[in-house]
């Protein structure tokens, strides 16, 4: 369980995050949507500690992010992130991409992870690839990759972030299917997308985020349906036509 | 008409030859030496410049500007002449004198410092042409910071900046020819000795720079080879788009 305290944050004078407040329960999906600059993807970047936030608090299973006892490499191990360009190593192949992490870490042997990685690339759909090096894939097929290798340290919770804007409309599918088994699997999922259609299917929550703020929050229907500020209302009107 | 009396045998003729082999093994391997502590030195100070640390950011880029803003030869000086003088008389005597190939290692010890600073500005930019998310996708999968660097930032930084390196390779075997400003016997001194003795000068500086030349000829077909070694699919031309 995520939750996220009143917390503000500041790139020099200009207030990114503004007194954040939000609960994401086990199991939970919630999508995180709004204009770009809006600070989703640095909230999304704080609840592992990748941003560094001045004021408030996060916790993640009772575990303190301001804590400074707290370790952030015992916490990320246990939430999973996948990244807008993917960011796949690219000088290792698909399947050591997905082992490193589990060898080195977690001091796996070669042999178990490897037989993980093949698992989780069977559930990922792309098993025939595992010998390749990500920049012969698709970008599809690397986002796929990202997802398994972030499940291959076992998370708790996975992080999405814009995970697929960087796809060719015809690849952007075959990522949000294999988000949508996770998300109907019971995996704890934050998600910043704008695809709605995703966010109908298995969101449990939505939020609206404008200039740092929370504007709105609702299940689907009731945000898709009636959002209540013009905000949200204009940016659904924008993002689907 | 041309006075000069062309004797190239003297090349090959005894002592001359051999000392112009000796030279070119002391070349070698002050070379190799020096780009193995280059690299290595560079590589770790290169990285420190861009740590959150700031300590090591500072020492960093102070090392840097101190072994690059100085003159390779005036650097040597300091090394051999000057450092030892701060050392008590007995001291001294005993460095100059008693520690074996003590030139050599002072022009390792110079040469390795002033071009590990060189490396270490590559490295830097190799590393900042890297994405931030790159980084913070190693870190998401629970690495630390040491094996982020270890495992993903630092091998591709230097995949990338490998065409650069090269060039840095070929001045620190050029560079080695300073040697001889402290008294280490490699190729161009064994040259200049040949050129004192039989006074044909012409023929042992072309040995020199044939010699220069296929040795640097060497290290770009080696760099060559490492680079299509290590070569990866779309890092180069384009990284992770889609293709």
């Amino acid at each position: 369980m995520i939750e996220i305290i009143n917390v503000s944050k500041w790139f020099g004078e200009h207030k990114v995050l503004d007194n954040v407040n939000e609960t994401i329960n086990k199991g939970q999906v919630v999508v995180i949507c709004g204009p770009s600059g809006s600070g989703k993807s640095t909230l999304l970047k704080s609840l592992n500690g990748l941003e560094p936030f001045q004021e408030g608090d996060i916790r993640v299973d009772g575990i303190s992010l301001k804590d400074p006892k707290t370790n952030f490499i015992m916490l990320r191990q246990k939430m999973g992130m996948v990244f807008q360009r993917f960011e796949l190593y690219p000088h290792l192949k698909v399947l050591e991409n997905i082992t490193i992490a589990p060898i080195k870490v977690l001091n796996q042997s070669k042999s178990k992870a490897g037989q993980k990685a093949m698992e989780l690339l069977e559930r990922v759909g792309i098993p025939e690839q595992a010998e390749k090096y990500p920049g012969n894939l698709s970008g599809g097929q690397q986002q796929r990759v990202a997802i398994a290798r972030a499940l291959a340290m076992e998370p708790d919770i996975m992080l999405f972030d814009e995970p697929t804007s960087a796809l060719d409309p015809e690849m952007i599918k075959e990522v949000l299917d294999v988000m949508v088994d996770l998300a109907k699997s019971g995996m704890t999922m934050a998600v910043v997308t704008h695809e709605m259609g995703f966010a109908k299917e298995v969101a449990d929550e939505i939020i609206f985020m404008d200039e740092g703020r929370i504007v709105e929050r609702g299940t689907d229907k009731s945000f898709f349906e009636n959002p209540e500020s013009e905000r949200a209302k204009e940016f659904l009107r924008k993002i689907l036509i | 008409m041309l006075n000069y009396d062309f004797k190239w045998s003297i090349l090959w003729s005894d002592p001359y030859g051999g000392w112009i082999l000796e030279g070119v093994a002391t070349t070698v391997k002050l070379g190799i030496l020096c780009c193995i502590f280059a690299m290595l030195l560079g590589i770790i100070i290169g990285t420190f410049r861009i740590t959150q640390f700031k300590p090591l950011r500072i020492f960093a880029e102070a090392y840097t500007e101190f072994f690059r803003d100085i003159p390779l030869l005036v650097q040597l000086f300091f090394w051999y002449f000057a450092v030892p003088s701060l050392l008590p008389e007995g001291m001294r005597t005993w460095v100059y004198q008693e520690i074996p190939d003590f030139e050599f290692w002072i022009v390792v010890v110079g040469l390795s410092l002033y071009s590990s600073s060189r490396v270490a500005e590559q490295i830097r930019a190799g590393i900042n042409s890297i994405s931030p998310d790159q980084f913070n996708a190693a870190l998401s999968t629970g690495f630390s910071h040491y094996q982020a660097y270890r495992y993903v930032i630092i091998p591709l930084a230097v995949r990338l900046v490998l065409p650069p390196l090269t060039t840095e390779i070929l001045t620190i075997f050029k560079n080695t020819a300073l040697a001889m400003t402290v008294g280490v016997l490699e190729t161009t001194f064994m040259s200049q000795q040949v050129e004192a003795y039989t006074f044909h000068g012409l023929e042992a500086t072309t040995a020199a720079c044939v010699i220069y030349m296929i040795i640097t000829l060497i290290v770009v077909g080696v760099m060559g080879w490492i680079e299509k070694l290590l070569a990866v699919p779309g890092l180069i031309i384009r990284k992770g788009a889609d293709s």
